[in-house]
């Protein structure tokens, strides 16, 4: 029983309702962008959303940034952690806030594992790109935690149509989109991609939530999104949390050879995610 | 040395391996002699486990959570079962199995 996947498309991009990113944040990205802004004026924007401020002080005071307990106001924080730092943390804050308002339902999927292997991934694309040299360590982490934000509407959105998907994997094992792809004719990817759009996220998240399983035919794919791609791999064997399915995609090879993961040591790479999945742990606490 | 959930630390338990930040600090050092009020600020920095001095004995006799080679490559087996065949899925496989295996998960 395939759906007509543009009917729900469509749905989609009509429900009012769909969340938006704190209006805050629209205008730290416009401070941030003039260079002629001080960290007093950030700190003044971010303190007028009380909620969004206090998320922001609970992790800039986590084992997660180093600094534990010691940054008592936000304009603190920015001249310590840099403008770049606090974006990420702030988008990161205001994402959690829209996603994680504890919604009822009946069935069998799991909210905080699902955080859980977000969290992790976000760690672990961390690593990745820590250990292959690539610059962005930090939107690898917001990439590796919105990836699978699709999952979440459909969840939130078109409930019937994700219990479908979630009784398929169940009897036929089989991966989560492989399961939405016979049920609905499109998956998370192109869900998620809906929601990156309207929330207008710098290009490489975009691409990471909708390209992490499915763009690398050629050698030319974001980084970004085969970092993620390769951590969602990685998380998925390691066991942290569960995205709502219990099998592995396979990992594409020219991810594997173009990203130089093929030299790594693996066992090290593991070792450093596994660390870093215990202080990102701090996340959960914001759920 | 073991690593234990900060919720079960006890008085006088002794840090084995330094708490580490993001940005390479040290959050607590080797050597510390753990308490509870020592464990609440763990939890408020988002610490959620820590490695002790001591043997590991009660995670063992407890046989909790612990499962034995057989079962963490049996339950791989089955994650990896559709891609296997496959010589990248082969050497993260195998690198997992020895990754679960010397942590105990």
């Amino acid at each position: 029983m395939v759906k007509d996947p543009n009917i729900i498309l469509k749905s989609l991009s009509n429900i009012s309702t769909i969340p938006t990113l704190p209006s805050v944040l629209e205008k730290i990205n416009r401070l941030l962008n003039n260079p002629q802004t001080s960290a007093e004026e950030i700190g003044k924007v971010i303190t007028t959303d009380q909620a969004l401020a206090a998320k922001v002080l609970k992790l800039v005071n986590s084992a997660f940034y180093g600094f534990p307990g010691k940054i008592g106001t936000i304009t603190h924080a920015v001249v310590i952690l840099g403008f770049t730092t606090i974006k990420n943390i702030i988008l990161t804050a205001s994402i959690f806030d829209v996603f994680t308002k504890k919604t009822s339902h009946g069935f069998s999927f799991d909210l905080e594992k699902f955080w859980l292997h977000s969290i992790a991934c976000g760690a672990a694309s961390q690593c990745i790109a820590k250990h292959i040299g690539f610059n962005e360590k930090e939107e690898c982490f917001v990439a590796g935690l919105i990836h699978d934000v699709g999952k979440i509407i459909l969840c939130n959105y078109l409930s019937s149509e994700f219990e479908l998907v979630l009784d398929n994997i169940k009897k036929k094992n089989c991966l989560f989109y492989e399961s939405e792809k016979e049920i609905l004719g499109l998956t998370h990817e192109q869900i998620g991609g809906i929601i990156t759009e309207k929330w207008n996220l710098p290009k490489n998240l975009q691409d990471a939530v909708k390209k992490h399983h499915s763009i690398f035919q050629n050698a030319e794919f974001p980084t970004t999104a085969g970092i993620v791609h390769a951590a969602d791999i990685l998380v998925r064997a390691m066991d942290y949390g569960n995205g709502g399915d219990n099998k592995l995609p396979q990992m594409s090879q020219i991810v594997w050879k173009n990203l130089g993961l093929e030299s790594l040591d693996l066992i090290a790479v593991l070792e450093d995610i596994n660390e870093e999945v215990e202080k990102a742990n701090v996340f959960m606490q914001l759920i | 040395m073991k690593k234990i959930s900060i919720d079960n630390i006890k008085d006088n338990m002794v840090l084995a391996k330094d708490i580490i930040g993001t940005s390479g600090s040290v959050l607590l050092a080797k050597g510390t002699v753990l308490n509870a009020s020592i464990g609440k600020r763990l939890k408020n920095w988002g610490v959620l486990f820590v490695t002790v001095e001591g043997e590991d004995e009660d995670i063992k006799s407890k046989g909790e959570n612990v499962l034995s080679p057989e079962e963490v490559r049996k339950n791989l087996e089955e994650k990896f079962a559709d891609v296997i065949s496959n010589e990248i899925m082969k050497k993260i496989f195998s690198a997992v199995y020895k990754f679960k295996i010397k942590h105990n998960i």
